[in-house]
């Protein structure tokens, strides 16, 4: 009966469960040294606390796995929710065109991404790179190096507030997590991200539109990184130039201890979201131990290069 | 003629940085007439010397086809240790300074061993140990903190004939001295191999492993000759140092047409490039051009450079 959950050895589904259960073990053993230091961190509000900040990374984790699956990289997302952040609160009284500005200005950023990176060829790295900085310079440009205004109260809502017990944020997080991975698992576009990040040779020969698959990779990416960036200011109450610093390489770190490959190909949705959280609970046994924050930044850098050494060994045998 | 020899080689990249170059330099000359003065000449220089050591470490990673994220972390960590042990006598401080260049040495040779016998993609590799030196940086010291000798401060503003600064010289003798090794040394022509190809470069019998970590291990050394600078610039030793090296060492890199994925480009594309950005930088200052608008001309300097250097290579 288990060996059926898990699927056969060799099977690509039984890798994925292994791997998934893997990271679940290995949460639970961070939550079970947790309670031990704190025997308070397990209650219902807490665990709710660290769910609510580990969304923001949620999303934008979802869309960098996507576009690592492309064989691609998304340096510009914390460029794109610090953006989105400024835009929400400046330029648009009515909450609703604010929301949907920040959307369009995520799509628009991912889709210079794609661009770059399918039409003319450029590195990821280096495309991603450029509009993070371009972003930048707008965003200091027309904040003149410190962001005024005030967050609409919606905003406020959508991050803390919450809907018969359960927050918001994390409603929104499921519904789009559970859309991601069916569509990574089951629809044939999703099927053609694998298939392209796999072999984006023969997915040319298949006759599949190569640049397309590439380009709504990062569209997908850019959107996701300007909710995160939404849903991060409400949570913080406060808008800065810097929002979601950071976010890129935790966001790269996290989607390739959840099992996504920077050789494409490979990505699950599920695994994303538990190393995000992972992540976040790392986070907060250096703060319940009593350790300097700065402690948090050795430990993330220790654990990346532990989870990357795991996979390597694992795809090897 | 072979590609490693293209390390020295004079290229029509090179000509077009140049072309830039001239041409930035005649908007200053017009848009202040403080532009052509000693003292603005001097003060470009002093902008442009860890930039161009950090440059130049990344120019010799991306060449074998990797890439070193790890300057953020190693400069902070390394200027704050040495800004502690430096003291203010010349033998504590010689200690200090050989201690650092070791130390710098050791850890890209640690990172280069990873790098090459783990298989990790080495983004991954040196953003874990920046982030890793990072937070030691700052568990060490969280304000800039130590100090270094009056002597060796001197030295760093020291400037001959008034225009001319130590550093400056100190600069194009590392690329001097970095461009003759990959053009002339057995180690130049493998980490060429490697970026070319790493697998056939292996099939060859070049020593794929061993050059990684000499490759990182110079890189390491390098950024320790760019953290010293800077501490002797601060006169402290700044945890935060670093922050934006990492990215910013590999503009220029880029838009010296090395291709990041390694094999091809030299060090003399990445001279130019740092001189360019540099004076792009002052003269935006002249021109009262806030240093926002900087960011927003780098990226789309890379941008372009990139697309051209792709529909050349297509061609």
């Amino acid at each position: 009966m288990i060996a059926q959950l898990l699927g056969g050895k060799g099977t690509v589904r039984g890798r994925k469960t292994r791997e998934i259960l893997l990271l679940l073990g290995f949460l639970i053993v961070i939550w079970a040294v947790t309670t031990v230091l704190s025997p308070r961190f397990l209650s219902v509000k807490n665990i709710t606390d660290i769910l609510i900040q580990a969304a923001p990374l949620g999303f934008v984790v979802i869309g960098q796995m996507i576009v690592i699956v492309v064989r691609g990289l998304d340096l510009s997302v914390a460029s794109i929710m610090a953006t989105a952040a400024v835009l929400s609160i400046g330029v648009f009284d009515n909450t609703a065109t604010a929301f949907v500005a920040a959307l369009l200005l995520g799509a628009l950023v991912g889709g210079v991404n794609g661009y770059l990176v399918s039409y003319r060829r450029v590195t990821p790295f280096l495309a991603t790179l450029a509009t993070m900085i371009v972003l930048q310079g707008i965003r200091f440009a027309y904040t003149k190096g410190a962001p005024s205004g005030s967050l609409p109260d919606a905003f406020r809502f959508l991050a803390t507030g919450d809907i018969g017990g359960v927050p918001v944020v994390l409603i929104v997080l499921i519904g789009v997590g559970f859309v991601a991975h069916w569509m990574l698992e089951r629809s044939v576009p999703g099927r053609q991200l694998l298939l392209y990040g796999d072999n984006p040779e023969t997915a040319y020969m298949a006759g599949l539109p190569v640049k397309r698959i590439v380009i709504s990779a990062y569209v997908i990416s850019g959107v996701l990184a300007a909710i995160a960036g939404l849903f991060l200011v409400g949570y913080v109450g406060i808008v800065d130039n810097w929002t979601g610093q950071g976010y890129e390489l935790d966001s790269i770190a996290a989607a390739v201890i959840g099992g996504a490959s920077l050789r494409g190909g490979k990505g699950s949705v599920i695994g994303a979201l538990l190393a995000a959280l992972i992540l976040v609970s790392l986070f907060n046994i250096v703060v319940i131990l009593g350790l300097s924050i700065e402690f948090q930044m050795v430990v993330k850098g220790v654990l990346i290069l532990l989870a990357a050494t795991v996979y390597i060994r694992r795809t090897r045998e | 003629m072979t590609d490693f020899a293209r390390a020295v080689r004079f290229q029509t990249v090179h000509l077009a940085i140049i072309g830039l170059i001239a041409a930035i330099f005649m908007v200053g000359v017009f848009a202040s007439d403080r532009f052509v003065t000693v003292l603005n000449i001097a003060n470009v220089q002093d902008q442009l010397v860890a930039l161009a050591l950090v440059a130049l470490a990344q120019t010799v990673v991306i060449l074998s086809g990797g890439i070193d994220l790890s300057f953020a972390g190693l400069l902070g960590l390394l200027s704050v240790l040495f800004a502690t042990f430096a003291g203010s006598d010349p033998a504590t401080f010689a200690a200090a300074y050989v201690g650092i260049l070791v130390l710098g040495t050791a850890i890209g040779a640690i990172t280069g061993g990873i790098v090459a016998f783990s298989g990790i993609h080495p983004l991954i590799v040196t953003l874990a140990t920046s982030t890793i030196m990072a937070g030691a940086a700052l568990l060490h010291t969280k304000q800039p903190s130590g100090s270094v000798p009056i002597f060796f401060e001197d030295i760093v503003y020291a400037r001959f004939f008034d225009f001319l600064p130590w550093g400056t010289l100190f600069v194009i003798a590392a690329y001097l001295l970095v461009g003759f090794v990959l053009w002339r040394t057995r180690f130049g022509i493998r980490v060429y191999a490697i970026g070319d190809d790493e697998r056939a470069a292996t099939i060859s019998g070049v020593p794929v492993r061993l050059t990684k970590v000499l490759i990182y291990a110079l890189s390491g050394f390098i950024v320790a000759l760019a953290a010293i600078y800077l501490v002797g610039r601060f006169g402290v030793g700044d945890p935060r140092a670093g922050i934006g090296f990492d990215l910013r060492s590999i503009t220029p890199v880029i838009v010296g047409g090395t291709l990041l994925a390694g094999g091809r480009g030299g060090v003399l594309g990445t001279f130019l490039a740092v001189i360019l950005l540099a004076l792009l930088a002052n003269v935006l200052n002249f021109l009262n051009v806030s240093n926002f608008y900087l960011w927003i001309v780098e990226g789309v300097i890379i941008v372009v450079a990139v697309s051209l250097f792709v529909v050349r290579a297509r061609s």
